[in-house]
């Protein structure tokens, strides 16, 4: 095997292990989803670039369009899931939260009917 | 020899995601150590290709990434329409 690949997917290895340890011995939930978001689709390309020298033309096509995938996909994913977890259980481990705040300023235009007659000088501007 | 320590290396990473994902409390927990699993899965596909020089199986890796990135959207709609993350 050459010396790139193996070093390069025993890294990706190596960081996919850490992802792991991190998923399992954290203590909250939003230090796990760290732990799973960031670092696995890291290793995972990591693991893919090692793996391109070896596997010719075609499959370094198919590690590309993968390693794309994954680093589009499970970020997000996994963001959605934050913030499913931030929305349904209230804060018990976060000093800071700068998330509640602006989904509340979010939310306050969100019946855009009762600003919009309150203010008339708005109103008329959006009206036209 | 390298490929044997990698494959065990992502044996382990596939047995701390199965143990959170059975010991997890929330469902999104159990969640993200789906998608963690999946990543060894995927590793060890990669790692299963550069051994044989088959590259079949690399049409697999995409497949997986969308599946898995479909499961976790579908079950985050369902925590935040359920109302709870148990």
């Amino acid at each position: 095997m050459n010396p790139i690949t193996a070093t390069l997917m025993l890294l990706g290895a190596g960081l996919s292990l850490l992802s792991g340890i991190g998923l399992l011995r954290f203590s909250t939930p939003y230090a796990r989803f760290h732990a799973a978001g960031k670092a696995s689709p890291i290793a995972f390309v990591v693991v893919a670039v090692g793996a391109m020298f070896e596997v010719g033309t075609a499959g370094a096509a198919r590690l590309v369009l993968a390693s794309a995938a994954m680093l589009l996909t499970l970020p997000v994913g996994v963001h959605l899931l934050f913030r499913a977890v931030h929305r349904t259980t209230p804060d018990e481990h976060l000093r800071i939260d700068e998330l509640a705040p602006a989904e509340q300023q979010s939310d306050r235009p969100d019946p855009p009917a009762a600003p919009s007659t309150d203010d008339q000088g708005g109103a008329g501007l959006d009206d036209r | 020899m390298i490929v044997t320590i990698v494959l065990a290396v992502f044996v382990l990473t596939g047995a701390c995601a199965t143990a959170r994902a059975l010991i997890g409390p929330t469902l999104a927990d159990r969640v993200a150590a789906f998608d963690v699993g999946l990543i060894a899965l995927m590793g060890g596909i990669v790692t299963q290709a550069v051994e044989t020089g088959d590259t079949v199986a690399l049409d697999l890796l995409v497949v997986v990434a969308i599946v898995g990135f479909t499961a976790t959207v579908a079950v985050s709609r369902f925590i935040e329409s359920q109302g709870s993350a148990r």
